[in-house]
């Protein structure tokens, strides 16, 4: 079946890897620091053994706002609602972990289910909208998000604040309710959105619903025809990678915040940096996953390089983009050539 | 009889990467004369047309234009030297009025404005010249396809076109509307222009042309004159090999009727149906020909009855049983299969493999899925033996169909939905844009479903498609099916006539 894309093969990456790291040299030498160091202590930063379980514990939220917005890629669709999703889907979990009474680990489990449910539910009401009314998802999916920022805030700012500690936050989940560490700073999330990268590409690879969706990314009409229906299938898309950008926010309310705290989930910009790992493959899995990871050592490798040198972390959201930049020049140039 | 030569190409190189488009092509076109550049799809007759009007450059070669060379760099440059070509699809401003079309870019101004008065007249005087009988005030948008083209060629006379290009100009036209554009050609050349006619049908190049130059592979296989070559040499010449050009069809007797449509109507916002009331009947062991001007609701009435729209009124029945309120995956089931007339956009995706382009539409059954997953090795298998059955020419099933020529692409189609060996074949277009040989090939496959009794709705503009396979002939006109006739009563004539909206005793 379909290999990588070409996009993805080594030497156009690698390219726009090493091109995007001469620029950003060029930037952070006008920033007067020597350029060898600050990638250094970027890759020192990010991929020794020391630094490896900060790298994969910033990976784990990134990686999954990645496949978050690989899945309706894939199928030629787009969620751009991931903000507002995650922010649902870290209430719920929240909410679920700090007020359901029982066993932790049963408390925990039901409430990233229902972190899932409520932001899956939620995406879906785009692919609804489209569905029904036309509304296309492009921007239901971002206009939906501001109301589900907004009044997730909401909550947290009045009815259901911790009123003893004066921050815009929800009360503690109770210890027993939180994610299992294996490892500090790692905890059973990593494990959750590693098997969650399974599953997706598992479903990409081998099952007839993987199939139908690269077949309507290549061309929805042909898809149509050859009988799916491709209204039903948005919305199963849309809810599932609702449910994934959910299970993004509860794991990190769970796992490392252990309340919901206003604004908290949102400063990363995890959704962003997720869908743009996407774009850069299409939505195809193995190489959205790869870009996730890439991206999060790259950011990771930024804290400990504005740690070490005078560069700022800012420098490699800019290499970031740099390298995204120089991969779409290539595609475009691509495209028209052939 | 012509005598100085008008234009002349020679030596025309050029490359797409490894691709030679044209190589080596000299031609050389007299005075007032009928020229025919034919050939199959990829032989090279765009890239050389883009070339004589300017819009591509060649690698290697030289264009000479009454013994002088020229150089092109653009459209307007060629326009600028007389040249003037009609595309097969139409560059006219939908929303404009005829004289607005033809005088747009050279109007005749009056201080800073235009002068509209000198421009309608000038046009009605151009068109009453040349016999083009259009209405200057028309709004394109509401003319007809064979006006629309009398407007192109009006556009290119205002600008005094020495040199006409006519790019597959017929393949829109009734025969009516054919015959007449061929007066109009034979009155231009008689004035002494020139015209180069592409071209792939071979009675239209022998009753118009004067001589013809046959492209094959990008070079120029034969220089024929009309009056002393016959269509078997020219085919030959196409194709490197003699092909069969009469069809063997066997009588089939017809059995139970297998597809059904009943009262169809399919609403237009704010308009005409776009199919109103449309009944047929296709009958095992039948074909059924749908001839028609395109746009007159074939491709509508055709998709209403795959379930890809939803008419507003009426049934659709398949072997008997309802499945007007059925989806497409359900349609399948029971018992279509559906070659589309896009093969590109429709029928196909692109980007994606042979072997996933031959498995849509099987995809949830078995042997190719159990229980939701997909048996990649059957997926492959099957493309395997599909290429090797119907001689598709791809170098391996994990190969992208994007490369391949519209034949091929258009034999990766057909062999999957003959495959679905579904008791009803909905053929739209069948052999639109493909070569002889693969032309060939599926009217064979077509007559061989119907030999196995199983009952075939063909959807052509082409109407010696539809004689020549059709059992009965039915004539769309508006949206309606206007008639419906054994092939022993059904001629190109009659059609015609039928195709332009006339009633047949009004004849």
């Amino acid at each position: 079946m379909s290999a990588l894309p070409s996009r993805l093969q080594p030497p156009s990456v690698v390219v726009a890897i090493v091109f995007a790291a001469l620029v950003g040299g060029a930037l952070v030498l006008a920033a007067g620091v020597n350029p060898l160091n600050a990638y250094h202590q970027i890759l020192v930063g990010s991929l020794s053994w020391g630094s490896l379980p900060d790298t994969l514990n910033w990976a784990t939220p990134l990686v999954g706002m990645t496949l978050a917005a690989a899945l309706p890629l894939r199928g030629g669709m787009i969620n751009l609602g991931g903000d507002g999703q995650m922010v649902i889907g870290g209430l719920a979990g929240a909410l679920t972990a700090i007020y359901l009474p029982g066993p932790g680990p049963l408390v925990a489990t039901v409430a990233l289910i229902a972190a899932a449910l409520a932001a899956g539910l939620y995406a879906a009401l785009a692919a609804w909208g489209e569905n029904r009314h036309g509304v296309p998802m492009l921007i239901s999916t971002l206009l939906l998000s501001y109301p589900a920022v907004g009044i997730t805030s909401y909550l947290v700012r009045f009815p259901l604040r911790d009123v003893t500690t004066g921050l815009p936050q929800t009360a503690l989940v109770p210890p027993s309710a939180r994610l299992m560490v294996i490892s500090d700073p790692l905890n059973i999330g990593l494990v959750l959105i590693a098997a969650i990268a399974m599953l997706v590409l598992y479903v990409d690879r081998r099952t007839v619903a993987g199939f139908e969706l690269r077949v309507r990314g290549a061309n929805a009409r042909f898809a149509r025809y050859g009988g799916v229906r491709l209204d039903r299938q948005a919305t199963r898309v849309m809810f599932a990678s609702g449910a994934i950008a959910g299970l993004v926010g509860a794991i990190i309310v769970l796992g490392s915040q252990f309340r919901f705290i206003d604004g908290a989930l949102l400063t990363p910009a995890y959704t962003w940096s997720g869908l743009m790992a996407a774009l850069l493959v299409n939505g195809e899995p193995a190489g959205a996953i790869f870009a996730g990871l890439f991206f999060a050592a790259l950011q990771t490798g930024g804290f400990a390089m504005q740690r070490e040198t005078s560069a700022p972390r800012v420098l490699t959201i800019v290499l970031q983009s740099i390298v995204i930049l120089f991969l779409a020049v290539r595609n475009g140039v691509g495209r028209r050539a052939s | 009889m012509p005598t100085a030569t008008e234009i002349e190409a020679v030596g025309i190189v050029k490359r797409y990467g490894a691709l030679v488009a044209n190589d080596e092509v000299s031609l050389a076109i007299e005075r007032g004369e009928i020229h025919a550049v034919m050939g199959e799809n990829g032989a090279g007759k765009s890239t050389l047309m883009s070339i004589l009007y300017g819009l591509t450059q060649p690698d290697e070669g030289r264009i000479l234009l009454r013994g002088r060379e020229v150089r092109f760099r653009s459209a307007l440059d060629a326009i600028g030297q007389g040249m003037g070509m009609v595309h097969q699809a139409f560059k006219l401003f939908n929303s404009l009025t005829v004289w607005e079309n033809i005088v747009y870019g050279a109007e005749p101004r009056r201080g800073l404005l235009i002068d509209r008065r000198e421009a309608r007249r000038r046009v009605a005087e151009l068109a009453g010249r040349h016999h083009l009988a259009v209405e200057p005030d028309a709004v394109v948008a509401k003319l007809s396809v064979g006006v629309r083209q009398r407007v192109e060629i009006l556009k290119a006379l205002y600008r005094d076109a020495r040199i006409l290009i006519l790019d597959e100009p017929t393949a829109v036209l009734t025969p009516q509307e054919r015959d007449g554009l061929f007066a109009v050609m034979r009155h231009l050349a008689a004035e002494g222009r020139t015209i180069l006619f592409v071209t792939h049908k071979l009675n239209e190049a022998m009753a118009i042309t004067d001589r013809l130059t046959v492209l094959r592979g990008g070079k120029v296989v034969a220089r024929l004159r009309t009056s002393q070559t016959t269509p078997r040499e020219i085919v030959r010449a196409m194709t490197g090999r003699s092909v069969n050009l009469s069809l063997d069809k066997a009588p089939v007797r017809p059995g139970a009727a297998l597809l059904e449509a009943r009262g169809l109507t399919l609403a237009s916002p704010g308009g005409k149906p776009l199919v109103e009331d449309a009944a047929l009947c296709v009958r095992a062991g039948e074909i059924v020909g749908i001839a028609g001007v395109a746009g007159n609701g074939q491709s509508e009435l055709v998709e209403v009855l795959v379930g890809l729209r939803r008419p507003d009124r009426g049934a659709v029945l398949v072997g008997g049983a309802d499945v007007t309120h059925a989806d497409v995956a359900a349609r399948r089931r029971a018992g279509i299969a559906f070659i589309p007339e896009d093969r590109a956009s429709v029928g196909s995706a692109l980007t994606v493999s042979a072997a996933d382009n031959l498995a849509m539409g099987f995809q949830r059954q078995p042997p190719l899925a159990r229980r939701g997953m997909l048996n990649a090795g059957a997926v492959a298998a099957r493309a395997r033996r599909l290429i090797a059955k119907f001689d598709i020419r791809i170098a391996s099933e994990r190969a992208p169909v994007g490369s391949l020529s519209g034949g091929n692409l258009q034999k990766v189609v057909v062999a999957r939905e003959l495959s679905h060996e579904a008791p009803v074949l909905v053929a739209e277009q069948p052999t639109r844009g493909v070569d002889v040989g693969a032309t060939e090939f599926i009217h064979g496959q077509l007559l061989g479903e119907r030999a196995k009794g199983r009952a075939v709705l063909l959807v052509s503009a082409e109407l010696s498609e539809i004689l020549a396979l059709s059992d009965r002939v039915l004539v769309m006109y508006e949206g309606r099916i206007v008639a419906d006739l054994p092939r022993d009563e059904a001629d190109e004539d009659s059609l015609g006539l039928l195709m332009a909206g006339r009633a047949l005793e009004a004849a």
